[in-house]
């Protein structure tokens, strides 16, 4: 952007603030910024931004701790711009330049008086001490630096409950052996290498890596390195940067936060392949053959590799049905199978009423889909009829599509589940259900004929990743928001008055995993529901009851008389507000919305009823951790 | 060699960005002590902008030494009619 249009749209942001117009003041400063502007227009971004009150903007409040040893002033101005468009307002605490070990080992540091959520460990490959005269000693050294940083860690986490976040080492563009330090094993660029590796490797729950060195390469190892502003203020890298990077840090504290993308709604024609399959057909379209035939086929690699680590596959066309399904079925070099895609939309309804359908189906929110179309028409009217919908705009050329797509970093995670691989199975398999809910006479029967179990266990080794993250990317069925990290839960489990437990089902159609999580906590004579999440998927088919039979059962052995739940109401959750009401609970709170309510539990209290046949886990008492 | 008065006049310019204060007139002898928000902090956004606005690159010794408006408007006027 040239100086003077940026002039001219600040002063209209200006303007708006002086008329106390947050929300319209933070709606242009989006417009005008992008995460690849230059230094000086992310400043003065950040400076407007510093100017609005959270409040107003209805911004979740976030502590981020970061340890760096570097300058990083302007930088966590410009971050706490970038955090909030993800809807949090960032208070951030920089401990004093250089003293991240200090900080982390003393006790009495101001770091555990603010007690943050993330801490940020904002090391640069400058700091990264290896000492290695020859090849045989760079193992044993490295294994030694790395140590030096899980300490750190353990420190942290032994005084706080809150996620790290490390930095790995950014390798810099130049080494005394050139090209030769590839072949070396104690070059610089290789022991920073197997440095990165093994952080990667031996980074526990709870500690997420920020790939420094991954982002520097992104950006140009040659811009990335901006050494002026090293030798005049400690700055390690340029201030071009910054605005990416914050960008970057954001979306992954984003992921942190449950708010990841879930689900890619694409288009056929011209999007999956070259051409129009109605009026081409299946000879005619462009896959396979030719620059572009190729370049949709690769499309369609990155998009079944989304579908492998958990993303949603839906189609959305405007076609007929069994026309748009032929590719799928019977053309040699399409990539993608009907059995990855969860749902399949081809008609000629509009577009926004379709995508509306599809979070439907799936149960999810408009806020976790992301729209891929090739037509500029139908995305604008995607963007303006579902403005929870993203929709990045896509180039003509199908060669740049998957960069314009991961430019925007929509899919973050910080974990990956066994569910993760198989979610599309999972989705597909509730489409099943759904067909057989039709056919059966009434609901009871349906119910019955699915012959459902639940297996319910502790927190384990091996289920403890699962738990974590369904707690923290649930908003739906989620009751009180709360959030746990992994380390969280752990702990937790190991206290006396907490019960944490989690559900499984499966049933004739398939294994649905892992959907719901418990965290109780016993008081007195009353059993507190502290935390209860559960996935959509498995709605309407009485785990609700049967958790909430299970969770009477605990009450009756842990010796309390009642069952206590709240409701917190979040923009979200809504689906859950008469869960208590529902299943026999009576309101004793309602302060704003937020209610409390009670079971009390006598001996014959009945049960309530659910078809689904309890199991419980026998594995998990070996591998318990807690 | 570059007009000073139309290096001042851009310079200006970008004291009035940086600082966000259109009311600021800059002039030879000013110092980080006639604005408040001048510090070292700010000192770096400020020579980072000013970078922008002429297309230079200053090196590292410079940008230690731009304490003061004149010495800037030398600076810059040398730099950039090379």
């Amino acid at each position: 952007m040239e100086a003077s249009e940026l002039r001219g749209k600040i002063a209209e942001v200006k303007g708006l603030i002086a008329n106390q117009d947050w929300i319209s003041a933070f709606a242009r400063l989006t417009a005008l910024s992008s995460p690849e502007n230059d230094f000086v227009s992310q400043a003065r971004v950040a400076r407007l931004y510093s100017g609005l009150p959270a409040a107003a903007l209805g911004l979740k409040s976030i502590r981020i701790a970061i340890l760096a040893s570097s300058t990083v002033d302007h930088f966590t101005d410009v971050l706490k711009y970038w955090i909030a468009r993800e809807g949090f307002a960032a208070e951030i605490w920089s401990a004093p330049f250089n003293t991240i070990e200090a900080t982390a080992f003393d006790q009495s540091s101001p770091l555990y008086d603010f007690a943050p959520d993330l801490v940020w460990i904002f090391t640069t490959g400058r700091d990264v001490r290896i000492e290695a005269d020859d090849e045989s000693q760079a193992t044993a050294a490295v294994t030694e630096t790395v140590r030096r940083t899980q300490a750190l860690w353990t420190a942290i986490r032994s005084r706080m409950d809150c996620t790290i976040l490390q930095n790995n080492a950014d390798i810099p563009a130049n080494d005394s052996l050139g090209n030769f330090a590839a072949q070396t094993g104690s070059s610089r660029r290789n022991l920073l290498r197997l440095y990165n590796l093994e952080l990667g490797r031996t980074a526990p729950a709870g500690v997420l890596l920020y790939d420094l060195e991954h982002f520097s390469a992104l950006h140009g190892k040659e811009r990335w390195a901006d050494t002026r502003y090293w030798y005049h203020s400690k700055h390690a890298f340029a201030h071009g940067a910054y605005g990416k990077l914050a960008f970057h840090a954001a979306r992954l504290l984003s992921a942190l936060k449950g708010r990841s993308r879930k689900c890619i709604v694409v288009d056929l024609d011209n999007t999956l392949w070259g051409g129009v399959i109605g009026d081409d057909g299946l000879a005619g379209i462009r896959l396979g053959n030719g620059a572009d035939g190729e370049a949709f086929v690769d499309f369609q690699r990155w998009l079944r590799a989304m579908k492998d680590r958990g993303v949603i596959l839906a189609v959305c066309s405007k076609n007929e049905r069994n026309t748009a399904m032929e590719p799928f079925r019977s053309h040699p070099d399409c990539v993608l199978k009907l059995e990855d895609i969860a749902v399949f939309t081809a008609n000629w309804t509009n577009k926004a009423d379709n995508i509306r359908d599809i979070a439907g189906t799936l149960n999810i929110g408009l806020d976790s889909l992301v729209f891929v179309d090739d037509n500029p028409v139908e995305r604008d009217f995607v963007r303006t009829q579902l403005p929870d919908v993203a929709v990045p705009d896509l180039p003509e050329d199908p060669a740049c599509y998957i960069e314009a797509i991961e430019r925007h970093r929509y899919f973050e995670t910080v974990s990956l589940s066994a569910e993760d691989r198989v979610r599309t199975q999972l989705y597909r398999e509730n489409a099943k259900r759904a067909e057989l809910r039709n056919s059966a006479g009434d609901i009871g029967e349906y119910l019955r004929s699915l012959d459902m179990v639940s297996e319910s266990g502790r927190v384990d080794a091996f289920h403890l990743p699962r738990m974590a993250q369904l707690i923290n990317k649930s908003n739906q069925f989620h009751l009180t928001g709360n959030r746990y990290s992994e380390a969280e839960l752990k702990r937790l489990a190991g206290l006396p008055e907490y019960i944490v437990r989690y559900f499984k089902l499966r049933d004739r159609i398939g294994d649905s995993g892992l959907i719901s999580v418990i965290v109780l906590l016993a008081r007195g004579s009353e059993l507190y529901v502290d935390t209860w999440v559960m996935s959509c998927r498995v709605l309407g088919r009485t785990m609700e009851e049967f958790i909430c039979n299970t969770v009477v059962d605990a009450a009756r052995q842990a010796k309390c008389r009642a069952v206590v739940g709240r409701y917190l109401p979040s923009p979200k959750n809504k689906l859950v507000t008469g869960l208590y009401q529902r299943l026999g609970f009576e309101k004793i709170a309602d302060v704003e919305g937020e209610t409390t309510w009670r079971l009390d539990i006598g001996p014959d209290t009945p049960d309530l009823v659910s078809h689904i046949r309890g199991e419980v886990a026998r594995a998990s008492e070996v591998l318990d951790v807690a | 060699m570059t007009d000073l008065s139309s290096v001042k006049h851009r310079l200006n310019q970008v004291f009035c960005d940086v600082f966000e204060d259109d009311s600021i007139e800059i002039f030879d002898a000013m110092t980080a002590a006639d604005i408040d928000e001048w510090d070292s902090v700010t000192h770096i956004t400020l020579v980072l902008a000013v970078e922008k606005e002429f297309g230079v690159r200053l090196n590292a010794a410079e940008v230690g030494k731009l304490d003061n408006v004149g010495e800037m408007i030398k600076l810059l006027a040398r730099r950039s009619a090379k």
